[in-house]
């Protein structure tokens, strides 16, 4: 500890200065995530082809619009474990409004669209529980939002059973499938819904007034509870905005795969919250981006594709991926501490 | 005033009138759920979770969380299964907890030295655990010899053995927080680490210790896991950890460290699996029982955070801070 602090206060020489530099820069993660891509490149010379970049970026894009999401949520130092049985659920009960297969809008022109709203209102709602559980119940979100996944998780498996025989519900409209392939002006549909919420998302956090009451609510409750903020419905509309996030990347999923599932979305919880947390937002609040979730996306979809690429085995895959997320946490924990001396 | 008493008592015996309620419904649709040898089967399916949350109290009580004990389930069991196929139980299963406790304190390091988030750490060690378990295991189904199988149907003085060892670790468990110094300060550190340091307890060393035996109860819990199940496949005690946390808070303890105790986190853990085995006894959807059982959690939870709030109205000094409406 001594011998640090000692090593500290030394006057910075150049490549000191640098790594300093690199430590504390907002592109950290990004610049890790370029020095990924150099470093595996000689074994997987195929990264760099276009085709691998378009995976990549297609990879990114759903799960990038619930990450962002859940930054919200975590900005105002809470969690929301729900989001992967918003997805599930927004993605059997679309389906079973449009589906061919004795769907409620069958083969009617509202099919799409309402199947597209019901997604939304789906996430909405499981989101407004969990913010009214956490806002007015005074509820731990931790708890609230593991028995909402848990609930919901359920029932989505439970609501497909009344459509069909099958796991899944199949046979969606040409309309969606398309929605979710195809492209507009060779930018696929799937990235302008992300650009645009992401832009939303940095706005709303960046340039209003709702994002300063978000970080505020995070920083200190207290503090911002006497300085007039309505803590309770900042905090609840966190969690609101996690559950529309949710829905939104259950459409962009459902459509790739064309098929409403249940089970959709099941195993990247983890993913999710390791992706923020990766990106450098905080679990204990008042800090986070929009940015940085993109670069911490970025960098998991980047190391997963590389992984399965090279071959590995499923052990080194978790492992490796294990590591990443505490190397990340590490760092993070590094700057933090470091960041207070300064 | 005696109205708030009131409520207060309510809310408190609440779990208790759940639990009695749950009893009564069952008992009234099937004869066969109010048996004792239905209680003797609710208890040993609910020993392993209820081993796996007393160590997890321990974790919560400081207010932290461990993520990875249903890894460290996976690999303790790979463990056994790859290189203590023919070890005694006797040895194997102190082997395992050692596993767990090592684990454990590669947790702490992380938390207490570099001082990470409990919760990212710990879903770090999640994929790391069940990586290593795969790894020992080259991704194949293990299965295991008859001297471990045995044990399933195994008795001692009338009691099935998953009972005994259900009942041993929650008594050491309960010595242990209840009557030693160490356990009072698992409390103190929760409560307020930075008085407790201040009142000279060794903050790091209490907080490291917590995960130790967080993992060794983990490693504890496959065992007697693996005696029922048989064999372990790659999704052996995936989401276990949920289910501690469930089972912990469903008997009150806090996430925020410094309340609740390992009696509570055992009756959490044997309410869920009696509303469980109570729903296959009547024949209920299958697709229903995680409707079920995430209700139950949420009624709890619900019960408790009023009963907080009450009691934090109560003890609220006089002076404070207007609250102005917007």
């Amino acid at each position: 500890m001594i011998a640090t602090s000692i090593a500290g206060e030394a006057r910075p020489s150049g490549p000191r200065r640098l790594l300093r530099h690199l430590l504390f820069s907002e592109y950290l993660v990004l610049y890790l995530s370029l020095a990924y891509f150099l470093a595996v490149l000689p074994f997987v010379p195929q990264m760099a082809s276009a085709e691998v970049m378009r995976n990549i970026l297609s990879d990114m894009l759903p799960l990038l619009v619930v990450a962002i999401g859940q930054t919200f949520v975590l900005i105002v130092a809470g969690i929301d474990l729900s989001v992967t049985s918003i997805i599930a659920m927004a993605s059997v009960v679309g389906a079973s409004v449009m589906t061919g297969d004795g769907g409620y809008l069958a083969d009617s022109a509202l099919a799409v669209p309402g199947a597209m709203i019901a997604m939304v209102l789906v996430g909405l709602a499981i989101g407004a529980f969990n913010g009214f559980c956490v806002n007015r119940l005074g509820m731990p979100p931790f708890i609230v939002t593991l028995t909402t996944m848990m609930f919901f998780s359920g029932a989505a498996i439970w609501f497909t059973t009344f459509h069909t025989e099958t796991s899944s519900i199949a046979n969606l409209p040409h309309g969606f499938v398309v929605l979710g392939q195809g492209n507009l002006g060779g930018v696929p549909h799937a990235l302008w819904v992300v650009a645009a919420v992401g832009i939303a998302a940095h706005l709303v956090l960046a340039r209003s007034v709702l994002g300063r009451r978000l970080y505020a609510c995070g920083q200190n409750r207290r503090a911002a509870a006497v300085s007039g903020v309505p803590v309770g419905r900042v905090i609840a509309a966190a969690f609101l905005i996690s559950g529309a996030c949710a829905a939104v990347a259950s459409i962009l999923y459902t459509g790739r795969l064309q098929t409403g599932t249940p089970i959709l979305g099941q195993t990247i919880l983890l993913d999710i919250i390791g992706a923020v947390v990766i990106g450098g937002t905080s679990l204990f609040g008042g800090k986070g981006k929009v940015l940085w979730t993109v670069f911490g996306v970025l960098f998991l979809v980047l190391i997963d594709t590389s992984l399965k690429m090279l071959g590995l085995s499923l052990f080194s895959v978790f492992a490796i991926k294990g590591c990443v997320i505490l190397l990340a946490a590490v760092i993070d924990a590094v700057r933090t501490r470091y960041a207070a001396r300064f | 005033m005696n109205a708030t008493r009131l409520r207060l008592v309510l809310l408190r015996n609440a779990p208790v009138a759940l639990f009695i309620v749950v009893l009564a419904v069952f008992g009234s649709l099937s004869d066969r759920f109010l048996d004792a040898q239905n209680f003797t089967n609710i208890l040993i399916q609910a020993s392993h979770i209820a081993i796996l949350g007393i160590g997890m109290t321990f974790v919560l009580l400081t207010a932290g969380i461990d993520l990875s004990v249903g890894a460290v389930m996976y690999l303790s069991v790979a463990l056994l299964g790859i290189y203590l196929a023919d070890v005694p139980p006797l040895l194997a299963v102190p082997a395992m907890m050692a596993a767990g406790a090592l684990f454990g304190l590669v947790n702490a390091f992380f938390i207490v030295r570099l001082r990470v988030a409990a919760f990212i750490v710990t879903l770090a060690t999640l994929f790391i655990g069940r990586g290593l378990a795969l790894w020992v295991t080259e991704t194949r189904m293990v299965f295991y010899k008859d001297h471990i199988l045995s044990l399933a149907r195994a008795e001692w003085l009338g009691v099935p053995w998953a009972i005994w060892v259900f009942a041993i670790v929650f008594a050491a468990a309960w010595l242990v927080l209840n009557h030693t110094p160490f356990g009072r300060q698992v409390y103190a550190v929760g409560e307020n680490p930075d008085a407790a340091a201040k009142a000279g307890i060794n903050v790091p060393l209490v907080l490291t210790a917590v995960y130790a035996v967080s993992g060794a109860c983990a490693g504890i819990a496959g065992f007697v896991s693996i005696t029922q199940v048989g064999a372990a496949a790659s999704s052996f005690a995936m989401e276990k950890e949920f289910a501690a946390v469930a089972a912990a808070v469903l008997g009150g303890v806090s996430l925020f460290g410094g309340r609740g105790g390992v009696a509570g986190t055992v009756f959490g853990a044997v309410l869920i699996q009696t509303v469980q085995n109570g729903l296959v006894i009547v024949n209920a959807d299958p697709y229903i029982y995680p409707l079920v059982t995430s209700s139950i959690i949420f009624l709890a939870v619900f019960v408790d955070s009023q009963r907080s709030r009450i009691l934090e109205r109560l003890g609220r000094r006089r002076i404070r801070i207007e609250e102005r409406p917007v």
